[in-house]
């Protein structure tokens, strides 16, 4: 557990942090968000006493840590930072033992936790040990950066913007290694960024800071719903406005990859058709591209022998709408019918699309979580 | 050749012994002075900023003169070469060391801090040899340059390489002059592979490609 009391910190004239009070419990993952400037990487660094307060105490579970020996401090914490600051001197395992070599562990136990260690991000030892910082991705790097944060088992591990330097995909992968590897090893995290989207996916609970105070502490859920503040409604972009600006008409969320044929095409084709594509019905055009209406593989297997053309077997009793129609009354006809989906028609009465209802409910995801991770 | 070597071959001998001894010894006092110098000035950068372009005065001083200066006080002995060498071997390699300890990327001292190393762990295990590129192109600059100014050790009689060149000099006997300068050559040549050699033992390939 980690308690600020009436911290303050300043630099010249200028106040970073002003009268911070609050708690993160033990193994919650806290993240600390807010624009540059707003004290969050001081008050991060105020943790492990990089910095030190002018004013208040820092309790870390019921230790006022001005008492504790600081180097014994950083030592009990975990400390992971944006620029990964991997010795380059040292190998992999050389860096992931740094703690527990500096805590004086006896040889064997080190190699022990780097196996185990390397083992939690799926490295093998043997291909990763013995190379150096420089002969690795930059992902690879923040995940040693990680496990030397880790190696000597601190309830208490500090981020500070660790994926900042990452690009978006290797972001999102150790986003989720993180979190896990959290859940699993029950550890307090303290995790700073100025990405929103990051704060969302990963916090129990968003800290938002701005000009050295506590704008709002809140789930990531609470703040979606309520946001305390305008500048924390701009941070959240469009997720914090949810339906406002969702998208508007059935063009924004419909799927254009349908599968369709010509009236006049054989039954069997049609099948051949729906088998290729591992769908069940098409949908069916006239001659002119316009829109005739669906046939399904339903109702080929009913048919008689003698038929041969799809045509007699086309319905137009599939819900559909146009394509600039609001998008809730699209969703409400797809709801209210027993249809999978719903055509989307341009005013041409030409095929644009279908709405399904695993697009419809992708379309809601977004609007509130913001865009799919 | 052959008549050379009969002629001088036990002094040659003895001069490259005596060259390379003064060589060694006031490299190595010379380093150790100038790491420690360099590591205090690296914790202290505002001493630095006199201290390094005072020291930087003193290189200009020519190696006759102070060679001369100090003959007057601690007369002909070996000691009298040894400090002069050594003063003027400290330089590059305090300027090395300083400069490869400061120029150490903060984001390496910050983890070293945030890991929970003292100031001296800190320094032992990530800033000097991190540091240990540039030290080293400085201890080189340092030897081969004293290999060169030990000729001047002969000026006032203590042997050396220098003394088959001023002798060869004096007398118009260019085999003794080239019989001098040669070996002298060749020992710097010799000591910068040395270096090489250990370069290679000490840093990590992957530090390697930074200084050359």
């Amino acid at each position: 557990m980690i308690r600020f009391e009436n911290v303050s910190k300043s630099y010249g004239d200028s106040l970073i942090l002003n009268d911070l009070n609050f708690t993160i419990e033990e193994g919650e993952f806290t993240v600390l968000i807010g624009p540059s400037g707003c004290g969050k990487t001081t008050t991060l660094k105020s943790i492990n006493r990089l910095i030190e307060p002018d004013r208040g105490k820092i309790y870390v579970d019921e230790k006022d840590i001005s008492q504790v020996d600081r180097i014994r401090l950083r030592r009990s914490i975990g400390y992971v930072i944006q620029q990964i600051g991997l010795f380059p001197n040292m190998t992999v395992e050389q860096n992931i033992c740094v703690v527990p070599k500096l805590m004086k562990y006896p040889k064997d136990r080190n190699d022990q936790i780097a196996r185990e260690m390397l083992d939690l991000v799926g490295m093998p030892y043997e291909d990763y040990a013995h190379k150096y910082p420089s002969e690795l991705s930059g992902g690879q790097q923040q995940r040693i950066g990680v496990l030397r944060a880790l190696a000597a088992s601190p309830p208490i591990v500090l981020m500070d913007e660790p994926f900042g330097a990452l690009d978006p995909m290797t972001r999102a992968i150790l986003q989720d290694e993180v979190r896990r590897l959290q859940k699993k090893l029950n550890k307090t995290i303290v995790f700073v960024t100025h990405d929103m989207d990051e704060a969302l996916i990963m916090a129990d609970k968003i800290i938002f800071m701005n000009e050295g105070g506590i704008l709002q502490m809140a789930s990531p859920e609470d703040m979606l719903e309520n946001p305390a503040d305008e500048l924390i409604v701009s941070f959240m972009g469009r997720r914090a406005k949810g339906m406002e600006s969702a998208p508007q008409t059935a063009a924004d969320f419909m799927r254009t990859d349908v599968h369709t044929t010509y009236i006049n095409r054989g039954i069997r084709e049609a099948v051949d058709k729906m088998a290729r594509r591992k769908v069940d019905t098409l949908l069916v055009k006239n001659l002119d591209e316009t829109y005739a209406g669906t046939v399904s593989v339903k109702s080929i297997k009913r048919v008689d022998k003698e038929i041969r053309k799809i045509e007699p077997l086309v319905r137009n009793t599939n819900v559909w709408s146009y394509i600039d129609e609001d998008a809730q009354e699209c969703f409400e006809k797809l709801l209210s019918g027993d249809d999978s989906y719903l055509v989307v028609l341009n005013r041409d009465n030409t095929i644009a699309g279908i709405v399904t209802k695993t697009s419809m409910a992708k379309s809601l995801a977004d609007a509130v979580w913001g865009d799919s991770q | 050749m052959i008549r050379f070597f009969e002629l001088y071959g036990v002094r040659l001998v003895n001069a490259i012994g005596t060259h390379f001894f003064y060589v060694v010894v006031s490299v190595s006092i010379a380093f150790m002075v100038a790491m420690t110098l360099g590591i205090l000035l690296s914790r202290a950068p505002r001493w630095a900023n006199i201290m390094i372009p005072v020291l930087s005065v003193f290189q200009t001083v020519p190696g006759i003169v102070f060679i001369g200066i100090l003959f007057l006080y601690l007369g002909m002995v070996p000691l009298t070469v040894i400090t002069a060498l050594a003063i003027y071997a400290v330089f590059p390699i305090l300027k090395n060391t300083y400069v490869g300890i400061i120029e150490v990327p903060s984001q390496y001292k910050e983890a070293a801090k945030g890991c929970g190393m003292s100031q001296f762990q800190a320094l032992f295990r990530v800033e000097i040899p991190l540091a240990l590129p540039t030290i080293i192109s400085g201890l080189r600059m340092s030897t081969v340059y004293t290999v060169s100014w030990a000729v001047l050790a002969a000026m006032i009689g203590l042997g050396g390489l220098g003394e088959l060149i001023y002798a060869g000099v004096s007398s118009n006997n260019s085999a003794l002059i080239l019989g001098g300068a040669i070996p002298a050559a060749l020992m710097a040549v010799l000591f910068s592979q040395l270096i090489d050699g250990l370069r290679k033992l000490l840093i990590p390939k992957p530090l390697r490609r930074d200084v050359k």
